[in-house]
């Protein structure tokens, strides 16, 4: 079983923390939301999304709820916890100095 | 809290399965409408727009799956099998299970048993507040093995006190003992004289009652005192009223004003404490060594910097105080290590002999555990085939193999609750009065965890070990294989380091063992230089009040040794002040030779003193090497003689001309008379710690009466029915008098090392479960390997090998294995026989006879375990062997 690399791992989890970061959403939202937000680039596969949405909820950074959706049907709505809040605020640092980095990298050499 | 969390969601997961199991297939199949939803809105017919979207989704249950290993349900799902594997598979062999539950049980009782004793005896060998402060206060003289550092002089105490900054609270006492009652009534009772900060120090209070204030410590002031919890309960049988009531302590009243808890014993199980009085002048003494002195830290001052405060203070009394304390220096010892400084490395050496036993053990279950690896190497390999991935295997024999040293640490923990009452009951009271918290001896929270970490520790390693193992199928040769599994060549290393293992372990234990005991054989005997058989021993202590006139005394010895030699049966009886084997030192003394030049007193020579009558070195017949001996004419009148020992004479008149040569006892400024030698006799072994040699100087009773003698008759039969006859002829010089300590010389000595004598007992057991488990060993993998060399061994036989050749072979396997396991050992046992001497005081020595001789032994038992296999082999005839799979 080949497993996704830390990099593309973390990337989604963080895709995900902040998608949900404004108001708590359900699965296929949370997919297309990134859809859209990235002008299709990114295609959140279902097989990726849902293990990595209960592993969060497993470290406990977001919890879950059933609740009612836009077209009246019980969904599994996730919102970001308190410790989700922080962890997001430190991941979305990282990422930000990781990225810059790579950039200066890539213009440089 | 995150983890907690995380722990409580995938809890709630795994017991709520089936709800779980539900939201998930809701959550899917809410995205899949939404996904049908989209599509159609996108213009494409139902039946599309479903296509599209499980296709989009991809394969659902393969991800279900994935959703359910993030959620971590698995790993608990997982465990849960393996143990109910483990459980099914140790109940299938039960020969295998109980052979190596009891193994494992034998190793962690053995450490749990002695763990017990190390428990109560070393770690919380008393139970006072904060004991990591308390300490004892020394002072160092550099004489003689620093043994009577633990005594210093009133006045260097009393400076100590004062002057130090490091310590919160400072007591002195003294050990004593009184007569109590009046007239016939009178009985001698062990009390300490302590000063009032005694039990403040030690953070006790009394049960009931007050302890002593300081007004008390005032001499006339002094006529309280607090008694023991025994003594209340053994004397006044717990008189409600105890308190208020008065005793009367060597002719004074005293009022009792409180009573200890009941486990109360320190320094030594007494049974009353009275105020330490001094007058002005013993207050100025710095020249007799008689307080002990007890001390508590304060709170942020470390050991170190007590001992580096002391040896400040002790130089700047050095310079203060020349003439008494060159010399000296002042030191703080922690209670804790006070009183197990002797018998410490014996317990260290119980307790690694323990670890060896639990070594040994664990090899021998490792070898049983990786021959039944080799039955399972199909199994292994169809698990790994299957798409198990190592730390899945690893799991599975993990908890495989802590589930049955579990089971061992459960059976070990009963066996312990039995094994420590046995081991506290069985040995008697007469043994165990010098060691002190023997009774404390018990399986408590220490011990339980000691044993459930040791228990957790073994099958952790040997479930490693095991994956190790596992980890080394290859399940594609193994699957092709048809036969019994084979074993590798690696593999068979392996199995045969752990047999030369067991061969170390069992010679370092059977040496050990063999040493311990011989050392104890040697204790026995090694009160040399008299004969203790046949002697009585009495100890006699007259009351200080009606005895203040050393004449009086002298006369109550005098008629008493004239009234009991006259009984028919008593051959010989001598007063002594401490008899050999008492576990208690002799006084030393400087002293000085005339006509050698005048030393500092820190550099002066010092000898142990004994006081005797005439008759003593008759009674246990020491011998007479020059001179002469006391004789009745050596009186008060007389010219002062002395009698010195051997070892002293040949230590300080190495020509042998020391008869006749005057020695003055006491301090360089001392005005004792002269002290002619009249004779030399033989070196007699005070206690088992002290050299053979000390040097003593025997001075006659006559000259310097004291009022507690030992009084020692050798008789025609048993000593013991003579005890009635010499107390009626002591009461009738007194009807007061109270003899104690009444046994016969031989029971003291055999007391007087019991705590050798448990030792020797228990390593001889260690011994004996070494040798029967390193046999065991050897048996099974000689054994093993034949039976998987049966083949071959058909093929030798059928292309024309004798029996004797295979014999041979076989047997040389077993004596190479153990050759090399001997030749490994025997330096080691060499060097921890070196250590054992230095350890037990010269007791025990490097004996190549038991080296050589337990090596033997091993030889011969894997001799026999290699000759069984090997006739089962050569017995079954090739034909049979040949088909053998």
């Amino acid at each position: 079983m080949s497993k996704p690399t830390d990099l593309v791992q973390g990337t989604l989890d963080l895709l995900i923390l902040k998608t949900i970061a404004l108001e708590p959403m359900h699965g296929w939202a949370i997919a297309r939301r990134i859809r859209q937000v990235s002008k299709e680039v990114l295609q959140v596969n279902q097989g990726a999304l849902y293990p990595a949405l209960h592993r969060l909820e497993q470290q406990g950074w977001i919890e879950a709820e059933w609740g009612e959706s836009e077209n009246n049907r019980r969904a599994k709505y996730y919102s970001l916890t308190k410790s989700g809040k922080k962890y997001l605020q430190s991941e979305q640092a990282n990422w930000e100095r990781l990225s810059a980095a790579i950039g200066l990298v890539l213009k440089r050499a | 809290m995150r983890w907690w969390r995380s722990v409580a969601h995938r809890v709630y997961s795994f017991f709520h399965k089936d709800a779980v199991e539900r939201e998930l297939d809701q959550e899917m199949c809410f995205h899949v409408e939404r996904e049908i939803a989209e599509n159609m809105a996108a213009g494409m017919s139902p039946e599309e727009a479903r296509r599209a979207a499980l296709l989009e989704f991809g394969g659902v249950e393969r991800f279900k799956e994935d959703v359910r290993v993030a959620r971590g349900v698995n790993r608990i799902e997982s465990l849960l099998a393996d143990v109910r594997y483990g459980f099914r598979a140790l109940r299938k062999r039960p020969g295998f299970t109980v052979i190596s539950v009891l193994t494992l049980t034998l190793g962690i009782g053995a450490n749990t048993a002695i763990f017990s004793m190390v428990n109560a005896l070393l770690l919380h060998p008393y139970n006072f507040r904060d004991l990591d402060r308390l300490v004892r206060v020394w002072e160092d003289r550099g004489i003689d093995e620093g043994f009577d550092a633990r005594y210093m002089a009133a006045a260097d105490a009393e400076d100590l006190r004062t002057n130090s900054q490091v310590f919160e609270k400072f007591a002195t006492y003294r050990m004593q003992s009184f007569s109590m009652g009046t007239g016939s009534e009178m009985q001698p009772v062990l009390g300490g004289k302590v000063s009032a900060e005694f039990f403040d120090v030690l953070g006790v209070s009394p049960a009931s009652g007050r302890v002593f204030t300081a007004t008390e410590g005032q001499t006339g002031l002094d006529q309280v005192a607090i008694v023991s919890y025994g003594f209340w309960q053994g004397r006044f049988g717990g008189d409600p009223a105890m308190l208020g009531k008065t005793i009367s302590l060597n002719g004074r009243v005293s009022t009792v004003v409180g009573i200890m808890p009941k486990d109360f014993d320190y320094p030594v199980p007494v049974e009353l404490w009275v105020p330490l009085a001094l007058s002005p002048e013993e207050k100025r003494d710095r020249t007799q060594l008689t307080e002990s002195a007890l001390a508590r830290l304060k709170p942020e001052v470390s050991v170190a910097a007590a001992r580096a405060a002391m040896a400040g203070l002790s130089h700047r009394m050095e310079q203060d105080y020349p003439k008494t304390n060159s010399g000296r220096i002042a030191t703080v010892l922690q209670l804790r290590n006070e009183l197990y400084m002797f018998t410490l490395p014996l317990f260290l050496l119980l307790q690694i002999a323990a670890g060896f036993v639990l070594l040994l053990a664990c090899a021998n279950l490792a070898n049983l555990v990786f021959a039944r690896m080799i039955g399972r190497q199909r199994e292994i390999a169809l698990r790994a085939a299957l798409g198990a991935s190592r730390g899945r295997l690893g799991q599975l024999f993990l908890s495989e193999t802590v589930l049955f040293s579990f089971v061992a640490g459960v059976v070990a923990v009963a066996a312990s609750f039995a094994s420590v009452r046995a081991l506290r009951t069985s040995i008697p009271a007469g043994w165990t009065k010098w060691v002190p918290g023997w009774d404390g001896i018990r399986v408590d929270g220490n011990v339980l965890a000691f044993t459930v970490l040791i228990a957790l520790g073994v099958g952790v390693i040997l479930g490693l070990a095991t994956m190790f193992h596992a980890s080394q199928v290859e399940p594609n040769k193994a699957l092709k294989e048809t036969g019994a599994g084979t074993v590798a060549p690696g593999k068979r290393r392996v199995r045969s380091a752990l047999v030369v293992a067991q061969v170390i372990f069992a010679l370092v234990l059977l040496v050990c063992a063999g040493l311990t005991i011989q050392g104890f054989v040697r204790l026995a005997s090694i009160y040399q230089g008299f004969e203790p058989a046949s002697v009585l021993r009495i100890e006699i202590s007259l009351p200080e009040k009606t005895y203040a006139d050393s004449v009086k005394v002298a006369n109550f010895y005098q008629e008493l040794l004239r009234g009991s030699s006259s009984l028919a049966g008593v051959q010989h009886i001598g007063l002594v002040t401490n008899p050999p084997a008492s576990n208690v030192d002799n006084d030393t003394t400087y002293f000085k030779i005339e006509g050698q030049p005048a030393l500092k007193t820190s550099e002066m020579p010092s000898a142990d003193l004994q006081i005797a009558s005439p008759d003593f070195f008759e009674t246990l017949k020491i011998p007479l090497v020059a001179g002469r001996i006391f004789l009745d004419a050596d009186n008060a009148d007389a010219a002062r003689v002395a009698v010195i020992s051997r070892g002293m004479a040949s230590r300080f008149w190495p020509k042998g001309d020391a008869l006749g040569h005057r020695i003055r006892l006491g301090a360089q400024d001392s005005t004792e008379t002269w002290l002619t030698i009249v004779g030399v006799v033989g070196d007699v072994r005070q206690n088992w710690w002290n050299p053979a040699s000390r040097p003593v100087i025997y001075r006659p009773f006559a000259q310097s009466p004291q009022r507690s003698m030992n009084v020692l008759a050798r008789t025609v039969s048993d000593p013991m029915g003579f005890v009635a006859a010499v107390r009626d002829v002591a009461r009738r010089e007194d009807p007061g008098i109270a003899l104690r300590g009444v046994n016969t010389l031989e029971e003291e000595i055999a007391d007087s090392i019991a705590i050798v004598r448990i030792m020797g007992i228990l390593m001889g057991v260690f011994g004996a479960v070494a040798l029967a488990l390193s046999s065991i060993g050897v048996y099974g993998v000689l054994s093993e390997s034949v039976a998987q060399r049966t083949h071959e061994i058909g093929i030798r036989l059928a292309l024309g090998a004798t029996p004797g050749d295979l014999r041979k072979m076989i047997l040389g396997q077993a004596l190479t294995l153990t050759g090399i396991g001997l030749a490994i050992a025997l330096p080691i046992s060499w060097a921890i026989s070196r250590a054992m001497a230095s350890l037990i005081f010269g007791v025990v020595s490097v004996d190549f006879a038991i080296l050589a001789g337990f090596s033997a032994l091993l030889l011969v038992v894997a001799l026999g375990a290699g000759y069984l296999p090997a006739r089962r082999a050569i017995g079954v005839g090739p034909m049979i062997s040949l088909r053998y799979e």
